[in-house]
């Protein structure tokens, strides 16, 4: 069984015809080892498609990781509305906006493809590429940095737009009723070119920034309607708190209709799956590996926490965010096979 | 009585407006914030009591309440605004050796982050608490932490970070202020979504903040051991014998 028939399974809701569970980073499959490995550093990862396709691969070349993940950033749409962008040319770093371009949705630029905007076009290319080279054998994911987080993060200045949501509640609407079409076209795009999964990717919508009332507002209808108009099998991601007490978003998560979420070490393992079993028995969730464990390690540490999350019902091993970028490869190795010791063959419930 | 009767009302009407301030606070009504202000002004109370039992009580629930995830960004973000328009009404009328008495924090997001939610939040609560709090903005170059801190003879540098490549600019900042031989003489604070207490053990910083709550009360021991420190340097350069001199 390859990695592709491995994951899409899983995603398929029929995880007991896989070998094992996969592990995957569905939201970056990239490392400093894996950019001097292939010749593939920031920025030029960013705008290359063949150095984008070469640095996603990395972690599936070097360790075995079953998925590669494309692209390696959160402001590609900000750049598609018109963001004036930093790559910080000599360093090793996340690109970055220069600043917050809009107060209003009328401050944004709409292009009139966005499949040919901003660096869009450099990733499909890069799914083309990985597309022919991988042969099918190991999924491609791509994702898109979802409204909430791509607007409130980086087209807005972050301070008013959270104050919006009490103080404007209109012009945030407004804000994701505009510019909901483009996210789906970035994200069907990927999906032509050739990506097997896509990504929904929302990390400033947990309890740790908004009230699951405002997740209800602000959050969920977008994500729906912008899930719905996109081919699956689809994983929604978000960081963070997602249960305290009695507040708690997965089933909101779940009723986003991505086929399966993803979560980090915020959420217990063993209370995420109670949650989503008790709605949806089953349901495919991932996570919940911290990456910042994985980078320190020790390796011990690491083999224990994907043990205790297979235990607690993860039917992916996944970290809850993007691997750190000093992250030794024997960690990612470890995480791969702990994975393939504690994941073979699946749990049965 | 007669007399007795009108304290009475006074005190009533002062505690009125304190309610008052607390409450515009807790609403993030800036407005009202600054309305109660004004008003407490005339009722003749204190402005530093304004502040601590009005404003800075308000703050005080507000953080409760996001502990308790009863508010979120959004509520603390305007229960800040609501704060500062009353301090803005209150702070001018304070004597001058009020201001900064507690201790001084150089505040600001480490470079290559333009992320500053959580950095306003932390100089919001700080400021309720009464320390003074010198801002320097977002995507702040590890010199200028050390070099405010300088200026300013501050206790407490206190970074935030989102993005974890720009953690490293922690570690330039401790390693700098170790160069410069202020390791311990001002004391470091970080927070922010991608740095935790073990980072911080890796960073060698001083203390690490969950959230701004966590930070304020850090922020607080941090500035009470320099304080100590510096004076029980002081003590010891009084008692040294002073034949040293010169050697």
């Amino acid at each position: 069984m390859n990695s592709d028939e491995r994951l899409i399974a899983v995603l398929s809701g029929r995880k007991e015809e896989v070998d094992r569970l996969p592990v995957i980073n569905s939201v970056g499959t990239y490392t400093m080892d894996a950019m001097k490995t292939f010749d593939a550093y920031w920025p030029a990862a960013h705008k290359d498609p063949r150095k984008m396709a070469n640095l996603a691969m990395g972690l599936n070349r070097l360790a075995g990781l079953d998925n590669v993940t494309v692209p390696f950033e959160l402001t590609l749409e900000a750049e598609v509305f018109g963001a004036p962008m930093e790559f910080f040319e000599d360093k090793i770093r996340w690109p970055s906006v220069k600043g917050f371009i809009a107060k209003k949705v009328s401050d944004l630029k709409f292009p009139d493809d966005v499949t040919k905007a901003g660096r869009v076009p450099v990733v499909c290319n890069a799914i083309r590429i990985l597309k022919k080279e991988l042969d099918g054998k190991v999924p491609i994911i791509a994702y898109i940095n979802c409204p909430f987080t791509s607007i409130g993060s980086y087209l807005v200045d972050p301070v008013e737009f959270h104050k919006y949501l009490k103080s404007d509640p209109a012009r945030v609407h407004e804000f994701f009723k505009e510019t909901l079409p483009y996210y789906v076209n970035v994200a069907s795009a990927f999906k032509e070119a050739g990506a097997d999964i896509i990504t929904f990717r929302d990390e400033g919508v947990s309890l740790d920034n908004i009230s699951p009332k405002h997740f209800d507002e602000f959050v969920k209808p977008y994500l729906a309607k912008l899930i719905s108009l996109v081919m699956p099998p689809r994983i929604l991601h978000i960081c963070g708190t997602l249960i305290s007490g009695k507040l708690e978003i997965i089933r909101r998560m779940m009723e986003c209709g991505a086929e399966a979420i993803t979560m980090d070490e915020k959420t217990p393992m063993n209370e995420a799956r109670a949650l989503v079993d008790e709605y949806r028995p089953g349901f495919p969730i991932g996570g919940n590996i911290s990456a910042l464990m994985i980078h320190k390690g020790p390796v011990e540490a690491i083999r224990d926490s994907v043990r205790r999350a297979i235990e607690e019902g993860t039917d992916m091993v996944a970290p809850g965010c993007d691997f750190w970028i000093e992250t030794p490869i024997q960690h990612i190795k470890a995480l791969v096979n702990a994975t393939i010791e504690y994941g073979t063959p699946p749990r049965r419930r | 009585m007669e007399h007795r009767h009108v304290e009475d009302e006074m005190m009533t009407a002062k505690e009125e407006v304190l309610k008052k301030l607390v409450q515009a606070v807790v609403d993030g009504n800036l407005e009202l914030a600054e309305e109660a202000a004004r008003e407490a002004v005339n009722a003749g109370v204190e402005p530093y009591k304004a502040i601590i039992d009005g404003l800075s009580k308000g703050m005080e629930i507000v953080g409760e309440k996001y502990d308790a995830k009863e508010f979120f960004l959004p509520e603390l973000l305007l229960a800040g605004d609501a704060m500062y328009a009353g301090l803005n009404v209150l702070l001018p009328l304070l004597p001058k050796r009020e201001a900064g008495e507690k201790g001084t924090v150089i505040l600001g997001v480490v470079e290559g982050d333009i992320h500053d939610i959580g950095k306003n939040i932390v100089k919001a609560m700080l400021t309720a608490s009464g320390y003074k709090v010198i801002d320097l903005g977002k995507d702040v170059p590890v010199d200028e932490f050390i070099k405010r801190a300088k200026e300013e003879r501050a206790q407490v540098i206190a970074m935030s970070t989102l993005m974890t490549p720009t953690l490293l600019s922690i570690q330039t900042v401790e390693e700098k202020l170790k160069a410069e031989g202020l390791k311990g003489k001002v004391k470091t604070i970080i927070g922010g979504g991608s740095v935790s207490d073990s980072w911080r053990e890796r960073a060698g910083s001083d203390a690490y903040g969950k959230d701004a709550m966590e930070a304020v009360s850090k922020v607080k021991l941090l500035i009470e051991s320099v304080k100590a420190a510096a004076l029980q340097l002081k003590d010891s350069e009084e008692q040294k014998p002073k034949k040293e001199k010169g050697t």
